[in-house]
C-alpha cells in the first residue's frame, strides 16, 4: 500500500515556546483514507497539519508528504504544493470576492506565473473550478460575494478551493467547529466525500468525537504534542477518548456520551 | 491631567518663560497693534469690491493649480506603490522596512513649501517644480499609508493562497489586494484633496498655479483683484472638500 504521508520521530516547538507543541510524533497515512486527529484544543493538531501543509520550518524528525521528503528549514518548492490542499478553520476566503474568484484561486499554484498574476483563467481551470463549486453544492453562488454568505456556505467555497488545486492529499483544521451541528455533518460529509470520489487521502482534525467516528476510518488522538493512541475506529474505546479529553476544556459538543 | 508638585511648576515656569521670551525679543510695538486696527479695515476696503476682470487669470491659474495636482499626485501613486510595499511588514522583512518607513518619516518631515522652493532652484520656475515637490512630499504620507493599508488585511487568506502555491506578487495580487483596494482608495482620493489645497499656494515661490495671480497682485498692490483670486481659491477648496466627501461616501 502505497503511503501519502509518513512522519518519523518529529518534534517542533514554536518560536519562544518552552513547551514542544510536537513531541516525538511517528504515523504513516496510507493512500485514500480518512482519517480524523482528535485532541483538545493546543493539543497540536493545527500545528502537525500545517507542518504536514509545509508552512512550519525549523523542526527536527524525518517528514515526507506525497513521496517528497520535507526540508525542516524552507518551504516545499512552490510546483509541489498544489498536491497537498488546506481546508482551514476560519475559512481564510477573500471576503471582498466572488465565490468563483475563491475558488479559482485554489487554481493558482497550477496556472502558468503570467496567468496566475493576471488572474486569467484557462478554460481548463474554469471548468475545474465550476465542477469543484457543483460538487459543492454552490455552483449557483458562483457570482455572489463571500462577504454575502453564512458560515456553512463559506466553508463550501473553502472545500471547493481546495478541491480545484486538485490535492492528493487533503489537510483540514477544525473544518466544522465553526458550524452547528446538522452543517458540521454536512460539510464532513462533503469533504471525505468528495476526497473519496478523487481517490484523495483526508486528514482532518476535530474535537468532536462522535463526528470523528462517523467520518473516519481511522482516529488518532493527540494530547500535549504527543499521540495517545491511533487506531480504526471501530476499535476506538469510549475510555480512550474520556482520557483524551480529561481535565481538559469542554468543547462544544464534545459529546457527554464518552464522559459518562 | 493636573500637574501635581515640582513637575507641575517646573512645567509652567517654562511655559511663562518662552511667552515672556517671544515678546521680549519680537518687536511687537503696542503703537502698530493699536493703529492696526483702522489700516486693516483700510486694507480690507482696497480689496472690495473684488475686480471681476481677472477671470481669464483665475480660469488658466485654476487650470494649472488642478494639473500640478493631478499630475503631481500620479507621481505620488507611482512612487508610493513600491514604496509602500517595501514600508509593510506583511512583504518584506524587516531588514527592508524598517529603513524605508525611516526615509518616509523623513519626507513627511519636510515641509511642502520647503521642498517646492528648492525645486524652483533646480529646475527653474513654472508647474514642473510643483508638480515633483507634490509628488515627493505626498509620498511620504501615501507610502505610509499603503503599508498601512497592506499589513491591516486579513492574514488567513494569504496562507490559504500560499498553501495552493501562489508567489508572493500572485498572494499580493489576489489575497492581499482584493481587501486593501478600497482602503488605497480612499486614502488616495484623501491625499489628492490635500494635494490640490497645498498646489494653491505654490504659485507662491514661483512652483506654479493660481498663488502666482495672489502673489502678483498683492506685490502690486493690485487688492480687489487679490480678491478675487482669494474668493476663487475658496470656492475650489469648498468644491474638492465636498466632491471628496461624496467620492469617500462611496468607498466606506
Amino acid at each position: 500500500m502505497s503511503t501519502a504521508a509518513r512522519i518519523d520521530d518529529l518534534s517542533f516547538a514554536h518560536q519562544g515556546a518552552d513547551l514542544r507543541a510536537l513531541e516525538r510524533v511517528s504515523l504513516v497515512i496510507p493512500t485514500g483514507e480518512n482519517i480524523a486527529l482528535l485532541g483538545p484544543s493546543g493539543a497540536g493538531k493545527t500545528t502537525l497539519l500545517a507542518l504536514l501543509d509545509g508552512r512550519l520550518q525549523g523542526w527536527r524528525g524525518r517528514v515526507s508528504v506525497l513521496g517528497a521528503p520535507l526540508d525542516p528549514d524552507h518551504p516545499p518548492p512552490r510546483a509541489i504544493r498544489p498536491e497537498t490542499g488546506f481546508v482551514f478553520q476560519e475559512f481564510a476566503l477573500v471576503e471582498r470576492s466572488t465565490v468563483l474568484r475563491n475558488v479559482l484561486n485554489g487554481r493558482l499554484g497550477r496556472m502558468s506565473p503570467l496567468r496566475a498574476l493576471l488572474g486569467s483563467p484557462t478554460k481548463h481551470d474554469l471548468e475545474i473550478a465550476r465542477t469543484a463549486l457543483a460538487d459543492c453544492g454552490i455552483a449557483d453562488l458562483a457570482d455572489r460575494r463571500v462577504d454575502s454568505l453564512s458560515g456553512g456556505q463559506r466553508q463550501r467555497v473553502a472545500i471547493a478551493r481546495c478541491l480545484a488545486q486538485e490535492p492528493r492529499l487533503i489537510l483540514a483544521d477544525e473544518p466544522v467547529s465553526n458550524l452547528d451541528p446538522t452543517r458540521a455533518g454536512e460539510i464532513l460529509s462533503l469533504l471525505t466525500g468528495a476526497a473519496r470520489a478523487r481517490g484523495a487521502t483526508a486528514l482532518f482534525s476535530s474535537h468532536q468525537p462522535d463526528l470523528a467516528r462517523r467520518f473516519a476510518q481511522r482516529i488518532i488522538g493527540i494530547r500535549g504534542g504527543r499521540i495517545v493512541f491511533d487506531v480504526p475506529t471501530s476499535e476506538l474505546s469510549e475510555d480512550a477518548t474520556a482520557e483524551l479529553y480529561r481535565d481538559a476544556e469542554p468543547m462544544p459538543g464534545l459529546g457527554l456520551r464518552a464522559v459518562s | 491631567m493636573r500637574l501635581r508638585g515640582f513637575g507641575g511648576f517646573a512645567t509652567s515656569a517654562l511655559i511663562a518663560g518662552a511667552i515672556l521670551w517671544s515678546f521680549a525679543t519680537t518687536e511687537v510695538e503696542l503703537s502698530r497693534l493699536m493703529s492696526a486696527g483702522p489700516r486693516i479695515a483700510d486694507f480690507l476696503g482696497r480689496m472690495f469690491p473684488p475686480d471681476p476682470s481677472v477671470m481669464a487669470e483665475i480660469r488658466k491659474g485654476s487650470a494649472e493649480t488642478l494639473r500640478i495636482a493631478i499630475l503631481g499626485s500620479l507621481g505620488a501613486v507611482i512612487l508610493s506603490v513600491p514604496l509602500g510595499i517595501l514600508a509593510s511588514e506583511t512583504m518584506v522583512s524587516p531588514a527592508v522596512f524598517r529603513p524605508i518607513r525611516t526615509l518616509l518619516a523623513f519626507i513627511r518631515a519636510i515641509p511642502l513649501i520647503l521642498v517646492a522652493m528648492l525645486m524652483v532652484g533646480a529646475v527653474g520656475l513654472g508647474p514642473l517644480p510643483g508638480i515633483i515637490a507634490i509628488a515627493f512630499h505626498a509620498t511620504g504620507m501615501l507610502a505610509k499609508f499603503y503599508a498601512e493599508a497592506i499589513d491591516g488585511v486579513s492574514r488567513a487568506p494569504i496562507a490559504a493562497l500560499e498553501s495552493a502555491g501562489a508567489g508572493p506578487l500572485v498572494r499580493l495580487r489576489h489575497a492581499i489586494w482584493p481587501q486593501m483596494a478600497p482602503v488605497v482608495a480612499r486614502d488616495t482620493i484623501f491625499r489628492f484633496e490635500l494635494n490640490l489645497r497645498e498646489s494653491l499656494i505654490l504659485g507662491i515661490v514661483g512652483a506654479g498655479g493660481i498663488g502666482f495671480y495672489i502673489q502678483t497682485y498683492v506685490r502690486s498692490f493690485q487688492y480687489d483683484k487679490a480678491a478675487s483670486v482669494t474668493i476663487a481659491v475658496v470656492v475650489m477648496v469648498i468644491a474638492i472638500e465636498a466632491i471628496n466627501v461624496a467620492l469617500r461616501r462611496r468607498f466606506a
